[in-house]
């Protein structure tokens, strides 16, 4: 009897203890995880400013770049003038510099939007939607585009999309849904091959499953800015 | 009457003004959200990314000033800009495809099943890499180059139908374009697993030489 009696007040403390157990493990874990989130915002912060700061620079420097090239192109234009053969020779550059997408370009075409939903859990990713880029992209120039821009970068020779986390780089540039990818062309080309079934099968099933925000409208009127990074040439010659 | 006119091109201004004001907001809105949801290792690539584009525009300006400078000077002492110009012709052939070229860099070749998709990719990775230039087989890829898909073992280069196996070529910086492509996670690793029946080999080529663009 008096084993009994002691088995059960041993039980009436354990359950308590066991109580106990739990809570301090339970407040020992919030603490351990409010400690890594004071490291990861001691980080974080610092890091979106650097971000921030590099790309206001980037602009800056952009800005920079493209006053320089003008002032390049009407000293030559000026020079021009004086003989025929750099005259030819300017017509020449002239031509190149828009065939590279160094001149703005202006006229009808598409909009495209591209951009994720309202995320269920406020902790979703982001999708990284670098390949849905490439993939209109190369859309625009098969329907014949002759200016493509992504958020205002134009589209080169040079360019590459990629997704850094789910944040997208283009022409080394940080960019962020929602997406406008404009291209300059005939508009019903463009509406034919964006609106091809076999095309972009990927991105409209998404768009169906609503995973994906994705259309495309007619514009009467697109400009497209001229591509103002560097020209990097520094290991191939011309033949 | 006049003051009417007045006020609503006032009123139409303004609007126009705000609708900018919060569109410029809300896209910066965006993008500090989707930056806030990146983790430390992302934003720190992410910055060395945008510090090394930086440094390539610093040293573009760098050179853009002197050239400005020798171009004057050229042409106050009677020489004209002639020179200048070529050089820049010659950059612009490059950068637009619009001359053959060559120069070192890599080759990937390609034996087996491939698709469009597959080597639209690998040119963004090429260019992403520094490629400055790019040709698949005996076509050079152009600023507005498409790829698409063609009939068994083919694929459709700028309208062109073109025939495996494939050797994409890119002249650059050699070490950077060989390790942009076959660092571990890169995309010919990720390639080896989905196109498992596929062979891809990667090599440093000293002189490479390309054609010019053949399509407009």
């Amino acid at each position: 009897m008096t084993d009994a009696r002691a088995f059960q007040k041993g039980f009436v403390l354990l359950v308590p203890a066991v109580l106990f157990g739990i809570l301090v493990a339970a407040q020992w874990g919030t603490f351990a995880a409010a400690d890594r989130r004071d490291v990861t915002i001691r980080y974080v912060e610092p890091l979106h400013a650097s971000i921030e700061g590099l790309q206001a620079q980037q602009d800056a420097f952009k800005e920079q770049l493209a006053g320089l090239r003008t002032e390049l192109d009407d000293l030559q234009r000026t020079a021009a003038t004086q003989s025929g053969a750099t005259q030819d020779l300017q017509q020449r550059l002239d031509d190149l510099r828009a065939l590279a997408g160094l001149t703005a370009a202006r006229g009808e075409g598409l909009v495209v939007q591209l951009d994720a939903p309202p995320p269920i859990a406020p902790l979703d990713r982001p999708t990284c939607f670098a390949p849905d880029l490439t993939d209109i992209t190369n859309m625009a120039w098969r329907a014949g585009a002759a200016a493509v821009s992504i958020n205002g970068e134009r589209v080169v020779g040079s360019s590459s999309v990629y997704c850094v986390g789910s944040t997208i780089v283009v022409n080394g540039t940080v960019a962020s849904a929602p997406f406008e990818i404009r291209a300059i062309g005939d508009p019903a080309a463009l509406l034919a091959t964006f609106d091809d079934p076999a095309q972009l099968r990927d991105l409209k099933r998404r768009r169906d499953e609503r995973s994906v925000i994705f259309h495309a409208t007619r514009a009467p009127l697109i400009e497209i800015g001229p591509y103002t990074g560097p020209i990097a040439v520094g290991s191939a010659r011309t033949e | 009457m006049r003051s009417r006119t007045g006020a609503l091109t006032v009123a139409v201004v303004a609007l126009f003004l705000g609708v900018l004001v919060v569109s410029q907001f809300r896209s910066r809105e965006a993008f500090s959200r989707t930056l806030q949801q990146e983790t430390p290792e992302t934003l720190t690539t992410l910055i060395a990314d945008l510090s090394d584009r930086n440094r390539q525009l610093r040293d573009e300006i760098f050179d853009l000033r002197s050239r400005l400078e020798q171009a004057r000077s050229s042409i106050a002492g009677g020489r004209g800009a002639l020179e200048e110009s070529e050089r820049e012709l010659a950059h612009l052939q490059v950068f637009s495809a619009r001359s053959a070229v060559s120069g070192p860099g890599i080759a990937v070749r390609i034996v087996g099943p491939f698709d469009e998709r597959a080597l639209s990719d690998l040119v963004n990775e090429l260019r992403n890499a520094g490629a400055e230039a790019i040709a698949v087989n005996d076509r050079r890829v152009g600023p507005r180059t498409w790829f698409g898909p063609g009939p068994e073992g083919t694929l459709v280069i700028d309208g062109a139908q073109a025939q495996g196996p494939w050797i994409v070529r890119a002249i650059g910086a050699v070490e950077v374009l060989y390790v942009g492509l076959t660092r571990t996670g890169g995309i010919v690793g990720q390639f080896q697993l989905i196109y498992d029946r596929t062979r891809f080999d990667v090599t440093r080529e000293p002189l490479l030489r390309l054609p010019a663009l053949s399509s407009p």
